[in-house]
């Protein structure tokens, strides 16, 4: 008998996939329950989901089952072995001391998500540093350009990004900037070795908020980032800088960023992700210069469709080698 | 006495180095005339432009006394000692360059200087068409989150080809910056261009260049010969979905046609920051959610305008000293080599 993996949220686009990963290999299930009373029934003795030992999960079963927390992970029966969760940001699994006491691994999908949301980074610096999204509104207003005045607009050419987390996606970021050219400052927990000679490490956080016109936030939340840029580091920043987030909500601290927005310390902020989406802080609208999208970061086909075909090879190949390459930072081995 | 360089519009950011540049050599005036028949009539002996050799023009001046047309310049010519015309902006298409030339006026204009500030819009332009950007956003602040979004019409920018129409200062400029994700790079001028770099490859018409690019962006000055370049015929020659990203003048492109290509389809989403008849949009280009509308602010960052304000003072500085601008504009450069060209005695 083949082992069964689930899809816990459809993928959208690898369908064909699917087929090509797991046939002969893995029975393959669908999971749609309505709520995670019915997702845990069906596991038991005899149900359709028993002996599941992978998951592919996607975010959007949250609004059936709730996401991945403590509970769920500690409700799954001992068969499941593998969570394959499609985004980069796995903050929805909880991939600490729960999971793996109950001996299950956790993959993300680095990588797939990097040009499409450093995309969306660079276009809220460029939004930002221009007053774009206000002329635009202006525009369909029918106010022109009125209420922007040029002298608070520059180019990005000759100005510093600090960009907090030199991952994949800050890295890409970096690059792009590069092009005009941005200076590029970074932190992170460690050097990246594959930083360009042009990318200066920064020795704190402190230091780079100093010295940045534009700090680009890149890092996970996890219990140590969350408000990770509060009050403290915002008010390091230069007076008229501007903060960008495509990470998540939850490492900026929000009361801190409006109060600065409202006494013009930050001139701007580019946001992608907030602390409780789909909600938007009203007072966050208030600022016509702001520069604010509905996570956006990987919403487009062709990144969408790799971030699935990576999950779903993460899956594939714990069930051939036992384990998948994507096994999240928290869960390697200190050798 | 000093001559006189008058001021047609204002210098905001370059205040400092206005004076500091001509101390002891010119008299700076600025123009206060509500129209036309005012102006023309303030050259005279006695008024308050008299002595005036060279004009620094913005064309926010013609909310008052029209454009540089044939009328004006000629009464200009016939009239006063202006024989300079120093305009701040790369776009000096509301000055009539001919009967300038006609006249022995010199005209110039500010090359290069905003050509960083420019690219910049288009690329944001050519971002918010292929992602949405710009309609998710206003549906976030319309309170419906991403509903209008669908992925499968949004796409990455990296691998799709970028066509440009104009690989001059501000043409070479995007290139560079598509060229960081990388975009593939094509592009068509008169002819090819010494400093391109290997990657970014000519094609020998517009015809081609609309054939290859997934995103055409337009980088060409508006003249007699490029009104309407960009027609039905071109834009049908661009792939079903394609992108079209203006930058330049609005009137280079058949809006009409545009407005028809985008209402079957054709054209997945423009990204524009100039419109044939500034400040006036045409309504329907706001029907489409998914288009990016900027109000010709593409030149304007405080580098830019500082840096425009410069080069164009420059230019005069070079005439009262007795020297060519550096900038004289293309049509005119063969003017350059001429007797006719010479400049008023001091």
């Amino acid at each position: 008998m083949l082992p069964k993996v689930m899809i816990c949220g459809s993928p959208r686009w690898a369908h064909d996939e699917i087929n090509e990963l797991f046939s002969g290999i893995a029975e393959v299930i669908v999971d749609d329950a309505p709520h995670r009373t019915e997702f845990f029934a069906r596991f038991e003795l005899g149900g359709p989901y028993e002996g599941t030992v992978g998951i592919y999960r996607r975010n959007i079963s949250a609004a059936r089952i709730g996401i991945y927390d403590r509970a769920l992970i500690a409700g799954l029966p001992s068969s499941v072995k593998w969570i394959a969760h499609n985004g980069a940001g796995y903050d929805a699994v909880d991939a600490t001391d729960v999971s793996r006491t109950v001996g299950i691994r956790v993959s993300n999908t680095p990588g797939a998500v990097d040009d499409a949301t450093a995309t969306t980074g660079f276009y809220l610096v460029m939004s930002c540093f221009r007053h774009f999204s206000w002329a635009e509104r202006s525009l369909r207003a029918g106010t022109w350009k009125n209420p922007i005045s040029s002298a608070l607009t520059h180019d990005l050419t000759g100005h510093t990004i600090g960009i907090l987390g030199l991952g994949g996606i800050g890295l890409r970021l970096a690059h792009l900037v590069h092009a005009f050219p941005m200076r590029v400052l970074y932190y992170s927990r460690n050097r990246n070795p594959e930083a360009p000679e042009w990318c200066e490490y920064v020795g704190s956080m402190d230091e780079l908020c100093e010295r940045s016109d534009v700090l680009s936030i890149h890092v996970p939340l996890r219990e140590d980032t969350r408000n990770l840029v509060g009050e403290t580091q915002i008010r390091k920043m230069k007076r008229g800088s501007i903060i960008v987030n495509t990470a998540r909500g939850k490492v900026l601290d929000e009361e801190a960023v409006i109060r600065a927005l409202e006494d013009g310390h930050l001139s701007s902020v580019g946001l992608d992700v907030f602390p409780n989406e789909p909600s938007v802080n009203p007072r966050l609208l208030e600022f016509p210069q702001n520069a604010l999208l509905p996570h956006m970061g990987t919403e487009t086909q062709d990144s969408q469709h790799h971030m699935e075909v990576r999950a779903l090879t993460n899956l594939k190949d714990f069930l051939r080698e036992g384990k998948g390459t994507d096994l999240v930072p928290e869960m390697r081995s200190k050798l | 006495m000093l001559p006189r360089i008058l001021i047609c519009g204002n210098i905001q950011f370059a205040v400092a180095e206005l004076k500091e540049m001509f101390e002891g050599c010119a008299e700076i005036v600025q123009m206060i005339s509500p129209d036309r028949s005012h102006f023309l009539s303030s050259f005279a002996t006695g008024g308050p432009y008299e002595r005036t050799i060279g004009i620094y023009r913005r064309n926010v001046s013609a909310a008052a006394i029209g454009n540089f047309d044939e009328s004006l310049i000629n009464a200009l010519a016939e009239t006063t000692s202006v024989r300079w015309i120093a305009q701040n902006g790369s776009g000096y298409d509301q000055i009539d360059v001919q009967a300038c030339k006609a006249k022995g006026i010199f005209v110039s204009n500010t090359p290069t200087v905003n050509a960083d500030a420019t690219a910049h819009a288009a690329l944001y332009l050519m971002l918010s068409c292929l992602r949405h950007f710009s309609m998710a956003e206003r549906s976030l602040r319309a309170g419906t989150w991403k509903s209008v979004i669908s992925s499968s019409d949004t796409h990455d920018s990296t691998g799709r080809t970028l066509g440009i129409l104009g690989l001059g200062s501000i043409g070479l400029r995007l290139a560079h910056f598509a060229h960081a994700f990388p975009m593939r790079v094509v592009y068509h001028s008169h002819r090819p261009v010494a400093a391109a770099p290997p990657w970014c490859e000519y094609v020998e018409s517009v015809e081609v260049l609309c054939r290859e690019a997934d995103v055409l962006s337009v980088h060409i000055p508006l003249n007699a010969e490029t009104i309407g370049l960009i027609g039905e015929r071109e834009i049908r020659m661009l792939k079903k979905g394609s992108i079209l990203v203006n930058t330049a003048r609005g009137r280079i492109v058949d809006e009409q046609a545009m407005i028809e290509a985008l209402e079957d389809g054709h054209l997945s989403a423009v990204g524009l920051d100039t419109y044939p008849d500034e400040p006036h949009v045409n309504p329907k280009l706001l029907g489409f959610r998914q288009c990016a509308l900027l109000p010709h602010v593409g030149g304007e960052s405080a580098e830019s305008e500082k840096a425009r304000e410069l080069r164009a003072l420059g230019n005069l500085h070079a005439m009262v000293q007795g020297r060519m601008g550096n900038d004289v504009v293309p049509e005119l450069r063969s003017c350059l080599e001429q007797p006719s060209g010479s400049l008023p005695r001091i």
